[in-house]
């Protein structure tokens, strides 16, 4: 664990190079056990593939005494016992209209859609960060077979619950908007809701399973 | 009650932020000039949460169907009250059936009117700011339109006149001098490149890109070269509002108040102080970039705390 200061009101916490279980686990635990702690002046907590970056209100909690607090928890983060994650279906219709993309994913991969339906719905899917827009999740990992690289100009709008593949991640927009990511289907499920709590369906480290419809 | 007669170029209704779910992707989306909207609340008397209008551009007008006092910050404007003159940065009693119409902004971009009332609008997620691209919070979720009603609660008179001078009033014109901090990714880029990082004399000068609004403001100029064996992206990660993150192409973004997360390589981080000069940065505008340190970031947010502190004893 390196922690370092993000500009003045900001610690970032990294807890490896790469994207693994363990780091992903490590992440987890920091996020889950400093957000128990309710510490007053703590602004946000985002927890990511391999940082946590915690956001403070210098006028309500000073960086040195927050420093201390995260280097002396280090046992207690060891020994806290992690609750279970959420393992979600998600119900897709891939290509066609649903995934304007489809196309170009088969001729970038030589794939066939039907093959590439098969291998997206195969995997079981982290959730390693959700951003970019509320509820959207950052899964992965994706199977080689299918890596396409993102748009090199974002597409304007998708309609909300389009399903994107880019690199070796696959997401969800909750909400229309401009996508980067090659749509390959859509779902029905909404996946941010901001009436009722916890607003998001899906949390840090829930895993997601994309079943065909 | 007040009546949007028009709504400029963008009004909508703003308060300190949402926070507190970042970690499921939500973003601040608070006012973007802080000190313009403390400022307005504190000439008003008002109480630290009230949300107050973010308007841009020329030909607001309001009408006011019940007597309410109001304060106008941020960009400097030209406004009158049924043809007679306004004095921004201080209290203005609007009668009823009144009409207030802004001419013209002649120094910055957004300005700031809050009531003596709390605009009645149901709270999102702890906040009545406007999340724009997912439609909601603030009034639906979306813009003021011509004709919409803002409903007022609790309205009061306040007593005596407060105003700010013109001194405490920062400048807002461009170039806009910006100074930062390091990113974690600042040694991704050559040295030459990045010079200003490490020294104090030398700056980055860009031109705000016509691609800018409360998401990100893009920067065009001279493009910052990564060094060879650099990674020209990373793994996506938390930022926050004033982190400067910089494409393959070069050209910095400059990340306003709707995004938690980014995926390019972070160049520096906007000190506080200055945060709220990206509410002022208008298409083309020269924008400078130059390094400090966090003790001089400190000092400088301690003195213009002092500043806010100093109108709510007065008060």
């Amino acid at each position: 664990m390196v922690r370092e200061r993000y500009g003045e009101s900001g610690i970032r916490i990294v807890f490896g190079d790469i994207i693994d279980e363990i780091t992903h686990e490590a992440v987890r635990r920091f996020f889950l056990h400093l957000t128990s702690l309710n510490i007053p002046g703590i602004v946000d907590i985002i927890p990511s593939f391999r940082t946590c970056l915690v956001h403070f209100d210098s006028d309500r909690v000073r960086y040195e005494q927050l420093c201390q607090l995260i280097d002396t928890t280090e046992a207690d983060r060891k020994n806290m016992v992690l609750p279970d994650v959420q393992r979600l279906e998600i119900p897709v219709r891939y290509g066609g209209d649903y995934g304007p993309d489809m196309d170009f994913v088969c001729s970038y991969s030589g794939l066939s859609p039907e093959e590439v339906i098969e291998i997206h719905s195969a995997g079981t899917y982290r959730v390693h960060a959700i951003g970019f827009m509320p509820g959207f999740p950052y899964l992965g990992p994706v199977d080689r077979r299918l890596y396409v690289p993102r748009q090199a100009t974002p597409v304007l709008k998708v309609p909300q619950g389009s399903v994107g593949i880019a690199q070796l991640q696959t997401g969800i927009y909750p909400f229309e908007s401009p996508a980067g990511w090659r749509i390959i289907g859509r779902t029905m499920m909404r996946l941010f809701d901001y009436t009722k709590p916890p607003y998001s369906v899906l949390h840090f480290g829930d895993t997601v399973r994309f079943v065909r419809v | 009650m007040i009546t949007v007669v028009n709504p400029a170029f963008l009004s909508m209704i703003v308060d300190n932020g949402r926070f507190g779910y970042g970690h499921i992707g939500v973003a601040p989306s608070s006012g973007l000039d802080r000190f313009a909207c403390a400022m307005a609340r504190f000439i008003l008397g008002n109480i630290d949460s009230a949300p107050v209008l973010e308007i841009m551009g020329n030909g607001l007008s309001l009408l006011f169907s019940e007597a309410v006092t109001f304060a106008i910050t941020g960009a400097r404007v030209k406004g009158t009250l049924d043809d007679v003159p306004v004095e921004p940065w201080s209290r203005t009693k609007a009668p009823k059936g009144s009409v207030l119409k802004i001419s013209e902004v002649l120094e910055g971009c957004r300005y700031y009117i809050g009531f003596s009332g709390t605009i009645d609008v149901d709270p999102v997620m702890g906040s009545r700011s406007t999340n724009l691209e997912c439609r909601f919070g603030g009034y639906q979720g979306r813009p003021l339109m011509k004709g919409d009603v803002l409903e007022l609660r609790e309205v009061y008179d306040p007593v005596g006149h407060i105003s700010v001078p013109d001194e405490r009033i920062p400048s807002m014109g461009e170039p806009h001098i910006i100074r930062v901090l390091p990113g974690p990714e600042a040694d991704y880029f050559s040295p030459l490149s990045v010079k200003f990082l490490s020294n104090r004399n030398e700056a980055l000068f860009f031109k705000a890109s016509a691609r800018l609004n409360r998401t990100g403001i893009r920067l065009e100029g001279p493009a910052i070269q990564f060094r060879d064996e650099a990674e020209q992206s990373i793994i996506s990660e938390g930022i926050l509002p004033g982190t400067i993150q910089v494409p393959p192409d070069g050209l910095p973004i400059i990340n306003c108040v709707e995004r938690t997360i980014g995926g390019y390589a972070r160049l520096a981080i906007i000190i506080d102080v200055d945060l709220d000069k990206l509410a002022h940065i208008k298409p083309f505008d020269r924008v400078i970039l130059s390094v400090t340190d966090s003790e001089e970031a400190e000092r400088l947010l301690q003195a213009k705390k002092d500043t806010v502190a100093f109108y709510v004893k007065k008060q």
